[in-house]
C-alpha cells in the first residue's frame, strides 16, 4: 500500500475504486505502530478507525455518497474535542479527561466522512514551539530524529511528514500550525481569525488563535479548509463572508503585489534560510509578481506582545482546572479548597506555570498599565500598519522561521531565546491576518518553509499564491 | 526584577504551588526583562480595538438541553452534586 | 446620618434560557445537576454563546431605570477561585475601555427623593453550594443548575438615608420588572441583594448575600442598630465583609482571611463587542410596555380613576392588565373597584393568582350589570368569589346562585311592609330624619341578601311610611 499520496489522490482513488480505504486506513495504523515509536508523533490511536474505513467502502460499494473526505485518515491535535475520546492537551491535568462532545471541527470533517486514527502530540496546552514540553514527551522530526519537528502542533506535522495519516488538525496561536509545518516539511494554514471555528478548541489565547490543517500539498489544504470554515453558531466569534478555497486554486500570481517584510528578514536571519528567501522572491518574481521590501515598525514589539497577551489569557484560560468537576483522580477529603486546588494544580508542567505566573503578573492591578494595555495598544497599532502594507501589496513574505530546525533540548533552558523563533509568525495571529507556510527548502536534513500572509478574509487569494509558489519546487524525499 | 515574595503572591493568586520559588526567578525575570521592550513602542496614545458584532447576530432565546447526562460522564458524588473541598467561610 | 448603597441582583426568570447557552434559565425544578451543558460547566473547549434576548431585557431595565445606553457593549472576565464557579472567572460586564456596560448612570425618584443609579451590568449567576452535615464533618456539595443564569446587576449610589427608603425602591424595582415582564420577583433567591452600610461618616461595611428583598431591609435596620449601638459606646465600627444569615436574621463578620482580591479584569476575547444600532434602540422603545407612571397618569386623567386606586392598580401588572382588558371606557371606575377592593383579597398570593380562573369578560359583564341595576355590589362580590372559582359565566353564577336583583314591586312590597311593621321606632324617625331611611332599605336589603333593587326598594319605603 502507497501510503505516499495527498489527500485529494486518496480520495479521487477511493471514489474511482482503485484505493480501498479499509486498506489504506489500516496501512496507516500499521505504519504508524512501526514508525511512531521513533516520531512519537501520536498520544492516542484509534484502532476503531479500521471499521469506520469499512463502513466507507461498504457504502461505496453499494452506491450510496459519501462525504468528500472519503474515509481519508486523520489525526488530530489533543487540544481538539472528539467526543467519548481523550483530550489531554498533552497535560498531566487531563491525563484522563475524555471529551463528552465533538470539537465542530471534528463534527464537520465527520459529516464528510474523515475517518480519525488519533490524537498527537504538542506542547503541553500550546505552550511552545518545539513539543518539547509535552507532559508525554518530545515528538521527533522524521526528517532528521535529532531535530524538533516544532511546535506546538508538532504532532500534527510530523505525523503528516512521517506518513502516519494524510493530513492534521493543528491549532495556531502564535505559529504553532506553521512552526512545526515549516520545520517538517509540509503545509501549514493559519486561516483568517473567525473563519473557522474555535469550538471544542481547549483555549490557549483565544483572542488570536485559530485551528488550521497541515497537510501534504497546498490543495490538499485548501480542501481541509472548504469542509472546516464558515460561520458556527456555536462560536461567537466565526464570520460570514468565506467563500470556497479549492476551485480557483490554479488562477496564478501574475500581476500580484508582494511586499517583503523588512523586519522578518533581516539580521538573526540563518543565511541558508536568507538564501532561501531570496530564491523564492526571484521564483514569485518569475511568476509574474512584483516584490518590493515594505517596513512593519511594530514587528520589533510584535513577540514581547503576543507573550503578555497570551500569558494574560492563558492564566485565565487554565484558571478551569482545578479538579473539581473533571480531571484526575483526587479525593477533596482532607483539604481545604484553596489548598486542594493548588495541589490539583501542581501537575502542570513547569512552562505551564512560568506562563501562569507571568498571566498573573502582567494583568494584575499594579501591572497591567505596564505591560497588557500596552500590548493591547501594540497589537492594535499593529493592526494599523499592516492593513496599511495591504492597501499596497496583495500579499506579504517571509521565511516561516527566521532559523534552520535545531536540535532537541537546544533551547529549552532559555525562554528567551526561544521567544523569538516566533518573531515572524506571531504577526499574523496578532492582526487575524491569514498566513501559509510553504514547503521551499531543504538544508541540509533541515527543511525550511516560506510564509505568505494576506489581508483579513483574502484567504483565497492566500492559497492561489501559496500554490503557485508549491509548484516552482520539487524538494527531496523525506528519508524515512 | 520580581522578587521571590511577588513570584509567591502571583502563585497563589494563581493557585499554583511551587516548591522552589528560586527555580522559577531567574526564567520568570528574563521574561519580564524582555517585555521592557513594550515601553519603548510608543503606543500610549493608540486607541485599542476589538472585534464587533451586530445584536441581531446573537444567539435566539431557546432552550435545548444536552443530549444525555452530563453529569454521569463528570466526576460526581452521591449520583448528582460535584464534591467540593472545605471552604473556611 | 445613615448611608447605605446597594447592589441589586436579579435573575431574568421569564427568558428561556442561560445567559451563554441552551440551558434553561429559570432552573428551579430540576433535579441536581440536571440543567446542565459543556458550556455553563466551563468544559474544556466550550464557547459562550451570547442569548440575545437577555441582552435586550437588560437593555430595556437600563432605560426604565432612566440610564444611558451605550453604543458598544463589552464583556468582561472577573478572575477568582470558588467552586461555584466552573470557569472560575465570571463573566461580567465594567467600564473600563469607556461606557460599555449595558446601562450608564441612572437614576429612581422615591417620591422627591432622588437615587442615583452608577451602573447596571449583565452577568452569569454562579452555581449553588450546599453544606451537607455538622460542621465537624462538613461536606461541601455544588449544584450547577443555576451557574450561567442571566443576571442584571444594579449599583446605586450610597444615597439612601433609612431602611424605608430602601423599601420603597425594592417595591419599585419588583414592580418595574414584573412590568417589563423580564422577571417574576416573588421566585426564590431571583432578587439579591449586597449593601455597603456606613453611620455618621464612618467605616463602611459591606453587607452581602442577602437572599430576598424582604431580608434587605431587614438586614439594612439590623446593621444600622448594630452600627449605633457600636458608636454610642464609642467603639470603634470595623471596615469589614459581613454575611446576613437568614435563619437567625442577623449579620456576622466573615472570620475568612481577606486575600488581597485583584480579579485581574481583561475583555472576554470569546464574546465580540456587541454594536447597538439606532434601529435596535427604536424597536426597544416601541416594545417596551409603558411606564407604571404613565398607566397610573392615564387611569387618571382618561379613565377617571380615583388618585389612590390608580396607584395599586397600575403598580401590579397582573391586575393593570386585567384591567386594561376589561375596561371599556364607562365602566373603568366600577371595574377598577372591583379589582382593587375585591378581587385582591381573594387572590392574595401567587398560588391563587396563578389558580384563578377569572378574566377580564367576567369582571366587563360584572361591572356593566353593577351598572345597569341587574346586580347589588355585594352579590357581585359573591359571583366574583365563583367566577375565580370555577371560571363559570355570569349567566350562570347568577342563575345558579340565585343573585339577580329582584325587581318585582310586589315582592318587594311584602318584605317592606313586614320590615316597616317590625320596626316602629325607626319608621318614626326617618319620618323626621330622611337620612334613617337608609336603616329600612337597608334591613329590606339584608332579608332580600342584597337582591332587591335599591332604588325601587327606597321608593316603596317612602310610600308605605307616607314621606
Amino acid at each position: 500500500m502507497n501510503l505516499r499520496i495527498s489527500a485529494l489522490e486518496y480520495a479521487e482513488g477511493v471514489q474511482n475504486g482503485s484505493i480501498s480505504a479499509e486498506d489504506f486506513v489500516a496501512g496507516t495504523l500499521e505504519h504508524i505502530a512501526k514508525v511512531d515509536e521513533k516520531i512519537h508523533a501520536f498520544l492516542s490511536v484509534y484502532d476503531g478507525a479500521v471499521d469506520r474505513a469499512r463502513d466507507i467502502d461498504k457504502k461505496i460499494r453499494s452506491g450510496e455518497k459519501v462525504g468528500a473526505c472519503c474515509g481519508m485518515p486523520i489525526s488530530v491535535k489533543d487540544n481538539i474535542c472528539i467526543r467519548g475520546e481523550k483530550t489531554t492537551c498533552a497535560s498531566k491535568m487531563l491525563e484522563d479527561y475524555v471529551s463528552p462532545y465533538d470539537a465542530t471541527v471534528i463534527s464537520r470533517l465527520r459529516d464528510e466522512d474523515a475517518v480519525f486514527v488519533g490524537k498527537v502530540n504538542m506542547d503541553e496546552f500550546a505552550m511552545g514551539l518545539t513539543t518539547e514540553f509535552s507532559a508525554f514527551g518530545p515528538s521527533y522530526n522524521p526528517w532528521d530524529t535529532s531535530l524538533t519537528p516544532g511546535g506546538s502542533s508538532g504532532g500534527s506535522a510530523a505525523s503528516v511528514s512521517a506518513f502516519e495519516c494524510v493530513a492534521s488538525l493543528g491549532s495556531d496561536t502564535g505559529g504553532s500550525v506553521r512552526n512545526p509545518a515549516s520545520f517538517c516539511s509540509v503545509v501549514g494554514y493559519k486561516p483568517t481569525y473567525g473563519l473557522v471555528s474555535r469550538y471544542g478548541l481547549i483555549s490557549y489565547a483565544n483572542s488570536i488563535e485559530q485551528i488550521g490543517p497541515l497537510a501534504r500539498t497546498v490543495k490538499d489544504t485548501a480542501f481541509l479548509l472548504d469542509v472546516i470554515a464558515g460561520p458556527d453558531p456555536h462560536d461567537n466569534t466565526t464570520v460570514k463572508g468565506g467563500g470556497r478555497y479549492l476551485p480557483g486554486i490554479e488562477s496564478g500570481i501574475e500581476g500580484k503585489k508582494i511586499g517583503i517584510v523588512s523586519e522578518m528578514t533581516g539580521e538573526g536571519t540563518d543565511p541558508a534560510v536568507a538564501s532561501a528567501t531570496s530564491d523564492a522572491i526571484s521564483r514569485l518574481e518569475g511568476l509574474g509578481a512584483t516584490c518590493e521590501t515594505v517596513s512593519l515598525d511594530m514587528v520589533k514589539y510584535s513577540v514581547a506582545a503576543y507573550y503578555t497577551i497570551t500569558a494574560t489569557e492563558a492564566g485565565s484560560n487554565l484558571a478551569r482546572y482545578d479538579n473539581l468537576r473533571y480531571g484526575y483522580d483526587l479525593g477533596v477529603e482532607g483539604y481545604e479548597f484553596n489548598s486542594y486546588v493548588e495541589k490539583a494544580r501542581s501537575r502542570f508542567g513547569p512552562e505551564v506555570i512560568r506562563r501562569m505566573i507571568l498571566g498573573g503578573f502582567v494583568p494584575s492591578a499594579g501591572h497591567a498599565g505596564r505591560y497588557f494595555l500596552k500590548a493591547l495598544k501594540i497589537k492594535s497599532k499593529l493592526a494599523r500598519e499592516v492593513g496599511g502594507a495591504f492597501e499596497k501589496f496583495d500579499l506579504l513574505l517571509s521565511p516561516t522561521v527566521p532559523m534552520l530546525p535545531f536540535e532537541i533540548g537546544a533551547k529549552i533552558d532559555d525562554p528567551v531565546s526561544l521567544f523569538l523563533v516566533d518573531i515572524n509568525t506571531v504577526t499574523a495571529n496578532l492582526t487575524g491576518r491569514p498566513a501559509i507556510s510553504v514547503p521551499f527548502a531543504v538544508s541540509g536534513k533541515r527543511p525550511i518553509g516560506m510564509q505568505l500572509m494576506a489581508d483579513s478574509m483574502c484567504d483565497a487569494e492566500l492559497l492561489q499564491a501559496a500554490f503557485a509558489l508549491e509548484q516552482t519546487v520539487r524538494l527531496p524525499e523525506v528519508p524515512l | 526584577m520580581v522578587t521571590e515574595d511577588e513570584i509567591r503572591h502571583v502563585s497563589g493568586l494563581m493557585r499554583i504551588k511551587i516548591d522552589d520559588y528560586k527555580e522559577y526567578i531567574d526564567k520568570v525575570n528574563a521574561m519580564i526583562a524582555y517585555f521592557d521592550i513594550l515601553d519603548s513602542a510608543g503606543v500610549e496614545s493608540e486607541e485599542v480595538s476589538f472585534h464587533e458584532m451586530s445584536v441581531s447576530d446573537l444567539r435566539k432565546d431557546s432552550h435545548i438541553p444536552f443530549d444525555g447526562s452530563l453529569i454521569d460522564q463528570l466526576k460526581h458524588y452521591k449520583g448528582a452534586y460535584v464534591r467540593a473541598p472545605k471552604m473556611s467561610r | 446620618m445613615i448611608k447605605i448603597g446597594l447592589e441589586i441582583h436579579c435573575q431574568l426568570t421569564n427568558l428561556e434560557s442561560k445567559l451563554l447557552c441552551t440551558c434553561k434559565a429559570d432552573y428551579r425544578g430540576f433535579g441536581t445537576n440536571e440543567n446542565i451543558c459543556p458550556v455553563c460547566m466551563g468544559l474544556p473547549g466550550s464557547l459562550p454563546r451570547l442569548n440575545r434576548e437577555a441582552v435586550k431585557n437588560a437593555m430595556m431595565i437600563a432605560m426604565a431605570l432612566n440610564c444611558t445606553v451605550p453604543e458598544k457593549i463589552a464583556f468582561f472576565r472577573k478572575n477568582y477561585f470558588y467552586p461555584d464557579l466552573p470557569k472560575n472567572f465570571q463573566i461580567t460586564q465594567l467600564n473600563i475601555y469607556g461606557p460599555t456596560s449595558v446601562g450608564g448612570p441612572g437614576y429612581v425618584m422615591l417620591g422627591k427623593k432622588k437615587i442615583g443609579l452608577l451602573r447596571i451590568q449583565l452577568e452569569e449567576d454562579p452555581g449553588r453550594i450546599i453544606y451537607e452535615g455538622t460542621s465537624k464533618n462538613m461536606v461541601t456539595l455544588v449544584d450547577y443548575n443555576r451557574a450561567g443564569t442571566p443576571l442584571v446587576e444594579i449599583v446605586t449610589e450610597p444615597d439612601f438615608e433609612s431602611p424605608r427608603q430602601i423599601r420603597e425602591f425594592v417595591n419599585i424595582l419588583s414592580d418595574l420588572f414584573e412590568n417589563l415582564g423580564v422577571a417574576d420577583p416573588s421566585l426564590e433567591g431571583a432578587m439579591r441583594a449586597d449593601a455597603n452600610i456606613s453611620i455618621h461618616g464612618g467605616k463602611r461595611v459591606e453587607i452581602k448575600n442577602i437572599g430576598s428583598f424582604h431580608d434587605l431591609e431587614k438586614a439594612a435596620h439590623f446593621e444600622i442598630t448594630r452600627q449605633e449601638s457600636l458608636h454610642s459606646r464609642d467603639m470603634e465600627i470595623a471596615q469589614e465583609t459581613r454575611h446576613w444569615d437568614d435563619q437567625r436574621k442577623i449579620t456576622t463578620s466573615s472570620r475568612s482571611k481577606e486575600e488581597a482580591l485583584d480579579y485581574r479584569y481583561f475583555l472576554e476575547g470569546d464574546i465580540p463587542w456587541v454594536r447597538v444600532e439606532q434601529d435596535l434602540m427604536d424597536e426597544l422603545r416601541s416594545e417596551m410596555p409603558e411606564s407604571i407612571s404613565s398607566k397610573r397618569g392615564r387611569y387618571v386623567s382618561e379613565l377617571g380613576v380615583p388618585d389612590q386606586v390608580a396607584d395599586v392598580l397600575s403598580s401590579d401588572k397582573f391586575y393593570s392588565d386585567l384591567f386594561e382588558k376589561s375596561q371599556t371606557g364607562s365602566n373603568a371606575k366600577e371595574i377598577a373597584n372591583l379589582i382593587t377592593t375585591d378581587l385582591m383579597g381573594l387572590v392574595d398570593t401567587r398560588e391563587k393568582r396563578t389558580a384563578s380562573k377569572v378574566t377580564a369578560t367576567h369582571l366587563r359583564d360584572l361591572a356593566d350589570s353593577i351598572l345597569a341595576g341587574r346586580i347589588s355590589r355585594s352579590s357581585a362580590k359573591d359571583a366574583l368569589y365563583e367566577m375565580v372559582k370555577s371560571g363559570k359565566d355570569l349567566d350562570q353564577v347568577v342563575s345558579e346562585m340565585d343573585l339577580g336583583n329582584v325587581s318585582d314591586e310586589s315582592e318587594i312590597e311584602k318584605v317592606v311592609l313586614a320590615v316597616v311593621a317590625k320596626e316602629p321606632l325607626a319608621v318614626e324617625q326617618a319620618r323626621e330624619d330622611p337620612k334613617a331611611l337608609n336603616y329600612l332599605v337597608g334591613k329590606v336589603m339584608k332579608i332580600t341578601r342584597g337582591k332587591a333593587d335599591p332604588q325601587i326598594t327606597m321608593s316603596l319605603v317612602k310610600k308605605a311610611i307616607n314621606v
